[in-house]
């Protein structure tokens, strides 16, 4: 029988424009990978970086599309197979939940009240090979150009033979 | 007859960068755990500083430092859909361990605040 299973890497950046490569060890019984998603976590915000636009306080018009901060690169590969199989731009909140709501009924739309259900986005990626390499990139530090200390957490999500 | 039923659990955090655990146990007429959700009476604290693993009778459903944000559902979601869908599992000695961490986020100033761990079971209505 097949079960589901979650393996939690740890990516942390201290510098503007950091690359790190890193692996990720999949245990012997996997079978496949089966999806992957991404959240983290700040861990020192300097005194002159915006790192989130604060929410929609009525400066613009309610249809006024903002974007979104973006974080960084992230990409995986398979050690068994050639390119990688994700590729993704690691994004902060997003910003535009509360595009064209005119109600501005004094409930200010925040991810964490308003957001859609998390779900992992869906790879399906043979792990005959236990190591999965991986690269990311900072943008966030560069974007604002100063050193910001974050972490990324990367979760894939795997099927185990039990 | 089996009935759908959601079980609610709470937690306190009282000190940042603390670890809580707690063990809660199902009925024993529960037979299924379809679902789980998070949430919290400081949601935004939740959202940015929680990260927990949740066993059910001894399995691992959500492993260490799995973030909190990912089984957050906001009022965009239709109720019905709300929960992270575990499909099914059986609940075996009923026992339901959560063992949640705080870290600092740049983003929140801490203040006690509580988390509520939502089981969306299914339950014999006799036994």
């Amino acid at each position: 029988m097949m079960k589901e299973g979650v393996i939690i890497t740890k990516i942390s950046i201290k510098q503007k424009g950091e690359r790190k490569h890193f692996q990720i060890k999949l245990p012997m019984d996997t079978k496949f990978i089966i999806g992957v998603e991404y959240g983290g976590r700040l861990i020192d915000k300097p005194e002159t970086v915006v790192v989130e636009p604060a929410p929609d306080d009525g400066g613009h018009t309610p249809t006024f599309f903002k974007r979104n901060q973006l974080i960084g690169e992230l990409k995986l590969q398979s050690c068994e197979e050639a390119n990688w199989f994700y590729s993704a731009d690691v994004l902060a909140n997003d910003v535009n939940l509360g595009l064209a709501d005119f109600s501005k009924a004094g409930f200010p739309v925040n991810d964490f009240t308003h957001g859609n259900k998390r779900t992992e986005e869906i790879v399906k990626i043979d792990a005959e090979s236990t190591i999965i390499q991986g690269w990311y990139l900072d943008a966030l530090g560069k974007s604002v150009n100063a050193d910001i200390k974050y972490e990324v957490n990367v979760y894939v999500w795997i099927n185990v033979e039990e | 007859m089996l009935k759908a039923t959601k079980k609610r659990f709470d937690i306190k955090i009282l000190v940042a960068n603390s670890t809580v655990s707690e063990t809660f146990e199902l009925e024993k007429n529960i037979v299924k755990v379809h679902g789980v959700l998070v949430t919290s009476d400081k949601d935004d604290l939740l959202y940015y500083r929680g990260t927990q693993k949740i066993e059910i009778n001894k399995e691992e459903f959500f492993p260490d430092n799995y973030e909190s944000k990912l089984l957050m559902s906001g009022i965009n979601v239709s109720p019905k859909q709300r929960y992270y869908d575990l499909g099914g599992v059986a609940p075996g000695n009923g026992r339901v361990q959560i063992l949640y961490k705080d870290l600092d986020d740049g983003r929140t100033v801490f203040a006690p605040y509580r988390v509520s761990l939502y089981l969306d079971c299914e339950m014999e209505d006799e036994l």
